[in-house]
């Protein structure tokens, strides 16, 4: 290989790691833009022997806009904040500054994930997860002899 | 209030609006708590609207204000009372009366405000005076 080649050839490397080292740098741009504050809604847990409530405060959050998932054990609960804003309206002060609220729940094995009931109510969803019907505690008498 | 302006100065969010909605920062942060309702003002050219975030508030038990140039709104959440045979676990959510005073950025007319409660938002629109409202200025040609 002649030397004039070779400072060719070192040239494209030199090339193509740049390229790499750009192309990496505007991934993690694009990726850190996608990352949204999420605000973690405030929640109420009610638990009897028949199963356990969920309370959580989701205001400005309509049907449309909420999704409740269950993957595995884990129940996620994600709802967007969707208000009728004026155009160009600038922020003035702000004490809520996202619009997503986002929360999840380590479900336990005895809650039976097929029966639960979700109702969203100005802002308020509650949520009714039964407990299994094997899993509810069984009262045992005690027999005074 | 005074003390909550004080810990966000308002240039942070000057002419930042993107930010409520599309904010860049990571991390996750809880909901404002330990202020109920919170509150969010912002003002356009011909109105100041402020939003309060009062999930679950029975909205004909309010009581909406203005008085110059601030705003006050009062209400009461009962929470649905918990049955005996349960045990509450976690319990962040706020619970009885509340008041709020907010200090409006601009000069209001009171007379021309509007006030809708939709999914647990009180949204109240109030019209600025039409003196300082942004006119737009014919120019005519001779």
């Amino acid at each position: 290989m002649s030397e004039e080649k070779k400072v060719t050839k070192d040239m494209q490397e030199l090339n193509k790691q740049e390229v790499k080292q750009q192309q990496m740098a505007a991934e993690n741009e694009a990726r850190e833009r996608a990352e949204v504050v999420h605000l973690r809604p405030l929640t109420d847990i009610h638990e009897s022997s028949e199963g356990v409530k969920l309370y959580l405060d989701l205001p400005g959050v309509s049907k449309d806009s909420l999704s409740i998932d269950i993957d595995k054990n884990v129940l996620t609960i994600k709802g967007e904040i969707k208000l009728d804003l004026p155009e160009k309206m600038k922020a003035r002060y702000i004490e809520l500054n996202s619009g997503v609220f986002e929360r999840q729940f380590t479900l336990g094995d005895e809650i039976d994930s097929e029966n639960i009931e979700a109702s969203l109510k100005q802002g308020v969803l509650e949520l009714n997860i039964p407990r299994l019907q094997q899993h509810q505690p069984r009262k045992i008498e005690i027999k005074v002899a | 209030m005074i003390s909550n302006m004080l810990r966000f100065p308002l240039s942070m969010f000057e002419d930042d609006f993107d930010r409520w909605f599309y904010p860049q920062q990571r991390a996750e942060a809880p909901a404002a708590r330990g202020v109920f309702p919170a509150v969010n003002v912002g003002t356009a050219d011909k109105n100041v609207d402020v939003y309060l975030f009062a999930p679950g508030v029975d909205a004909n038990e309010l009581d909406v204000v203005i008085e110059k140039n601030l705003l006050s709104v009062s209400g009461e959440r009962k929470l649905p009372e918990r049955e005996d045979s349960e045990a509450s676990t976690r319990l962040e959510r706020f619970d009885g009366k509340f008041k709020r005073v907010i200090t409006l950025p601009e000069d209001v007319d009171a007379d021309k405000a509007e006030a809708v409660y939709q999914d647990g938002v009180l949204h109240i629109s109030i019209a600025k005076p039409v003196e300082v409202q942004p006119r737009q200025i014919q120019v005519s040609v001779h």
